[in-house]
């Protein structure tokens, strides 16, 4: 599939660079919590998912991506941060009303998998199917980056706990 | 001819009035005439007028037969209707042997007509009911190439065409811009077919046998669109390429995507939990780590103190993507150990579980050696 990969670009950075920036999260989360709050677990927990998450969106990317940015104003938006590109929202909705409604028509089989792929990518509701799947592409292969980069941190911990 | 012999063996009252007739004595004959002078200085070759040369008293014939026979033919709006009502009654009325030897004889000049005034269709406006007719035909044709039935539907399909003037016309301007766009990739059907995701839109084969209207050239694109984008996906999702059908491929891509969420849901989960054991002093082992690569050999005490200029001085420098040259100034552990520039050559997994590693073993000697007032500094 050489040629299709020529057209369709999904290359995702080195994992230092996913690395780099889910280390740097995480330090900043230590910064803004006290330190030791054994209290309130879930809370601990979401803050570090989210951050997990953030530092994958800007590893990725920023704002090149669909989903890495639909992603960033998500948690901007939680934090109730001041979000940036709001003129690229305003481009994407207007795709949501215009491609949306015909988007039934088309191969129903591949139309309810996109519906549950637009649930789970960040950024999916705008998107037409085939931008949707090249989306989904880019987002497992940081997902699975994110994914061992975290396991190799905790790894790495827990064999320094014992 | 034929057609003398059948329009003479069809109304013998049309054969006394054979003589008397001439263009004039026919109401539509100044729209003929016209035509006729207006045709010959347009085109050079094969157009309406080979095909009205070809029979011209027969055309005659034709005219008065309808003119006698129907009154279809006060609605037309030019020659092209004139012929086709014609043989709307011909199709209808009686089986006229010749019909279809009319038809391909008009086809095949029409085919001429379009593909040499391609430009001049639109302009003109007595003629252009003729050649949207003879492009109708192009498009039926074409699709349906030798079949005997395709000459009755060519019929109807015109005269129905004809007595709707103008959307079927535009109609017919949409089939003939599609011609002309698939004309671009290809004159002639392949059962290949390929698109170009770079322009902003699609050269798109129509293969055999295929309907080529605008709507499902279109469709067919974009399924093509999707269907790459699938194989790409499937290559990513292990496992994905032994499994047949586009549905399962699909529960599959969307079963990993729920299963890496919740990977990384885990391991959140397992990192909250170690987490409040550590202080973790990030700042400056992320800034160092941009300076320089350490591998698993590295020891941490000596470079405490090295740790908090460097620290200030590495972190403007940081690249995102790419790691950043070696630095000018002396770094203190360089005689620790060798600072590993190559180290994208090695496995990403193993160099990485070690830096991490080393990273982790930076932290746990941070946290005990190291004075928050110092840190705070470098914030």
């Amino acid at each position: 599939m050489a040629s299709a990969d020529k057209l369709i670009n999904t290359d995702v950075p080195e994992k230092d660079v996913f690395a780099f920036h889910f280390l740097q999260s995480l330090s900043n989360l230590r910064k803004q919590n006290p330190f030791d709050t054994p209290d309130q677990k879930n809370y601990r927990v979401r803050k570090i998912k989210k951050a997990a998450y953030v530092s994958m969106a800007r590893a990725a990317g920023g704002s090149s991506r669909l989903w890495s940015r639909a992603l960033l104003r998500r948690a901007a938006k939680d934090d109730n941060k001041i979000v940036r590109f709001s003129r690229r929202k305003r481009k994407v909705t207007w795709k949501i009303s215009s491609k949306r409604r015909r988007s039934n028509q088309r191969a129903p089989v591949v139309e309810e998998a996109a519906e549950r792929l637009r649930n789970l990518v960040p950024g999916g509701g705008g998107m037409e199917t085939s931008k949707l799947m090249e989306e989904t592409a880019h987002y497992i292969k940081c997902l699975s980056m994110q994914v061992k980069v975290m396991q190799c941190l905790v790894d790495g911990l827990h064999y320094n706990k014992n | 001819m034929d057609l003398t012999g059948g329009f003479g063996a069809r109304s013998g009252g049309v054969g006394p009035c054979r003589e008397p007739i001439g263009l004039e004595s026919l109401h539509l004959g100044d729209e003929f005439r016209q035509l006729v002078t207006t045709l010959p200085p347009e085109n050079a070759g094969g157009s309406f007028t080979a095909l009205l040369e070809l029979p011209p008293t027969q055309a005659v014939e034709l005219l008065h037969f309808t003119d006698s026979s129907s009154s279809q033919v006060a609605a037309v709006t030019g020659i092209g209707g004139e012929i086709a009502p014609p043989l709307h009654s011909f199709g209808g009325t009686l089986a006229f042997p010749s019909n279809s030897v009319l038809m391909e004889r008009a086809a095949r000049f029409s085919v001429i007509a379009t593909e040499q005034q391609n430009g001049n269709i639109s302009g003109e406006t007595p003629t252009s009911s003729v050649p949207s007719n003879s492009s109708a035909n192009l498009d039926r044709v074409k699709t349906e190439p030798a079949e005997t039935d395709s000459s009755q539907r060519l019929i109807s399909d015109s005269a129905i065409e004809n007595q709707i003037p103008s959307p079927s016309q535009n109609n017919r301007n949409g089939k003939r811009k599609d011609f002309e766009k698939k004309g671009k990739s290809s004159t002639k059907k392949n059962k290949s077919s390929e698109e170009n995701e770079k322009l902003p839109y699609v050269h798109v084969r129509a293969r055999r046998g295929q309907a080529t209207d605008s709507h499902s050239l279109a469709e067919r694109a974009r399924r093509e669109k999707i269907n790459a984008r699938m194989k790409l996906l499937q290559e990513l999702v292990p496992g994905c390429d032994k499994i047949q059908g586009t549905a399962l491929v699909l529960d599959e891509i969307i079963n990993h995507v729920q299963s890496l969420q919740r990977q990384v849901e885990m391991l959140s989960m397992r990192l909250a939990a170690v987490n409040p054991r550590i202080d973790f002093n990030l700042d400056t082992i992320l800034a160092s780590e941009n300076g320089s690569l350490m591998d698993g050999s590295f020891n941490g005490t000596p470079m405490q103190l090295a740790w908090p200029h460097q620290a200030i001085e590495t972190e403007q420098s940081f690249h995102h993507r790419q790691l950043p040259p070696p630095p000018t100034q002396q770094w203190p552990f360089d005689g620790l150990n060798q600072p590993v520039w190559g180290r994208e050559e090695d496995q990403a997994d193993g160099n990485d579980n070690s830096n991490l590693m080393a990273v982790s073993e930076n932290v746990m000697v941070a946290s005990a050696n190291l004075h928050p007032n110092q840190v705070k500094m470098e914030l």
